[in-house]
């Protein structure tokens, strides 16, 4: 018996041996693709600022400037794609599916920057296909891992958060208003096209009622400058004062505290 | 969004759910044959030690047709998605893991190896990307074992069989060496480790208690 016994815990022993191989070997990895998405959160999130100071910086909306925001964006935000080059093997096979939870928190912020910078240029909506053509093999257009529809929706769902800080602080610029309707119309319209997507999509509708919010900013802002200028048939400059109040009311003191949340990181990398 | 963007993108999505339904009804079936095993597994607790390897050779039959589901499963699955997909039918997994394991301890007294596991539920090394039995799986269908040793020491005595604590109690003790090996991270895994000590605190005192009595076969001839 004790002979028996003992053979039975070598072999217990050796097999769970190998166990502990492939488990820390797992938890490694996650651990690496933990900070990696740490650090392309990071980056994502500057390129925003970096695109929004270069457009703050003009008092127009020259269609220029705002090319010139979203080519300096796409320059940075090269730093994720060569990232996410460089984690290939990490998520090769069937790893990405393994790793999907470690790695969509960052790509998902990397998305919102990149479709950011894509509105900035075109005034749409990046596509599926132009999101995954950015996380691939130049030479050959072999994905480093396969873009999740899921990522996609969240990322550019994050997007129109980006759009009412844009429309709100460029409205008392000349042409801010017309801008700031285009805006407002894009999102409703994204907003309308997401809905259809809300069952399927884990977490999508709870970045649809944030959405419904950037949203109702949009339109308040939008409606309180046609209703005074309408009101008092006031001259330009008049008007962009009371724009002006009307921003810092907007931009200061309405935040809901679910946004203040999840712009509290981004104040904090500032 | 233009239109072919949301086209393309209405139709992943549809193909998900179209799959995630026809995954579903593959666990749904894998479920009902882990519960009729289940079932005659319970018999345990109150079979005596004689009839057991009959009602082992009963249950092997209904364990072997898993197969069926994880070979369907390997249909399904598409290349380097298994990850993907596991969740749905992890808990299944681990109870059909529990169940060969159980048997293969009452018939041979030793633990099952994972690749013999993975043997009789059908799934084929070539499968690696689309179905396999990861280890984690295969460990927590261990932790079911010794929840449920636990138990049968507790029940062997009532049916007076008195050696059965000691065997599970050295058997239990091996596994839990393998078990601290690990290096566990705070997941379910982890605290499902932590609970084992409870069992094997149990099964101890089973020990104990039939030891100080002496009606285990070992302690007649100290007598």
């Amino acid at each position: 018996m004790s002979l028996s016994s003992s053979l039975s815990k070598d072999s217990i022993l050796q097999a769970f041996d190998h166990f502990r191989e492939e488990l820390d070997d797992y938890n490694d990895r996650r651990e690496r693709l933990i900070k990696a998405s740490r650090d392309v959160t990071n980056i994502s999130k500057k390129t925003i600022f970096l695109m929004f100071r270069i457009i703050g910086e003009s008092d127009s909306h020259d269609p220029s400037v705002a090319k010139v925001a979203a080519q300096r964006g796409r320059e940075k935000l090269r730093e994720v794609q060569d990232m996410y080059a460089k984690m290939r093997s990490e998520l090769e096979g069937d790893r990405y599916w393994r790793h999907q939870r470690q790695v969509s928190p960052g790509l998902q912020e990397y998305i919102e920057a990149l479709s950011f910078a894509h509105f900035l240029e075109y005034g749409s909506l990046i596509t599926f296909r132009q999101v995954q053509d950015t996380l691939s093999e130049p030479t050959n257009g072999k994905p480093h891992f396969p873009l999740s529809v899921s990522d996609y929706l969240l990322g550019v769902s994050d997007l129109m958060g980006e759009l009412m800080r844009h429309a709100i602080s460029g409205i008392s610029k000349r042409g801010g208003r017309t801008k700031a309707s285009e805006i407002c119309a894009f999102v409703r319209n994204c907003k309308a096209d997401f809905e259809s997507f809300t069952p399927f999509i884990h977490d999508l509708r709870k970045k649809q009622s944030v959405t419904t919010q950037s949203l109702t900013k949009i339109e308040d802002a939008t409606y309180a400058i046609v209703v005074r200028g309408s009101e008092y048939d006031l001259p330009q400059e008049m008007l962009d004062d009371i724009v002006a109040q009307s921003i810092s009311t907007l931009t200061d003191g309405t935040f809901t505290d679910e946004q203040r949340q999840s712009k509290r990181h981004r104040s904090d990398s500032e | 969004m233009d239109h072919e963007n949301f086209e393309s993108i209405r139709e992943m999505i549809d193909y998900e759910t179209q799959l995630r339904e026809k995954i579903k009804d593959q666990v749904t079936e894998l479920d009902k044959k882990t519960r009729i095993v289940v079932g005659m597994l319970n018999r345990i607790h109150s079979t005596p030690p004689n009839d057991v390897p009959v009602l082992m050779e009963n249950v092997q039959p209904v364990l072997f047709g898993c197969q069926a589901v994880t070979a369907v499963l390997a249909e399904l699955i598409p290349p380097n998605e298994f990850w993907r997909w596991k969740d749905m039918w992890s808990n299944s997994l681990r109870t059909a893991v529990f169940a060969a394991a159980l048997v293969e301890y009452l018939l041979y007294r030793r633990l099952i190896v994972i690749d013999r596991v993975s043997e009789i539920l059908g799934i084929k090394q070539d499968w690696r990307d689309r179905i396999s039995l990861p280890p984690e799986d295969y460990l927590h269908g261990l932790i079911n074992l010794v929840n449920e040793l636990s138990r049968l020491a507790v029940n062997a005595v009532t049916m007076g069989n008195f050696d059965e604590p000691i065997k599970i109690s050295l058997f239990v003790k091996d596994l839990y060496a393998g078990f601290s090996m690990l290096n566990l991270k705070n997941d379910t895994l982890r605290r499902r480790f932590d609970s084992l000590k409870y069992d094997m605190k149990k099964i101890e005192e089973v020990v104990y208690d039939v030891s100080l009595r002496r009606l285990t076969s070992a302690s007649v001839p100290a007598q």
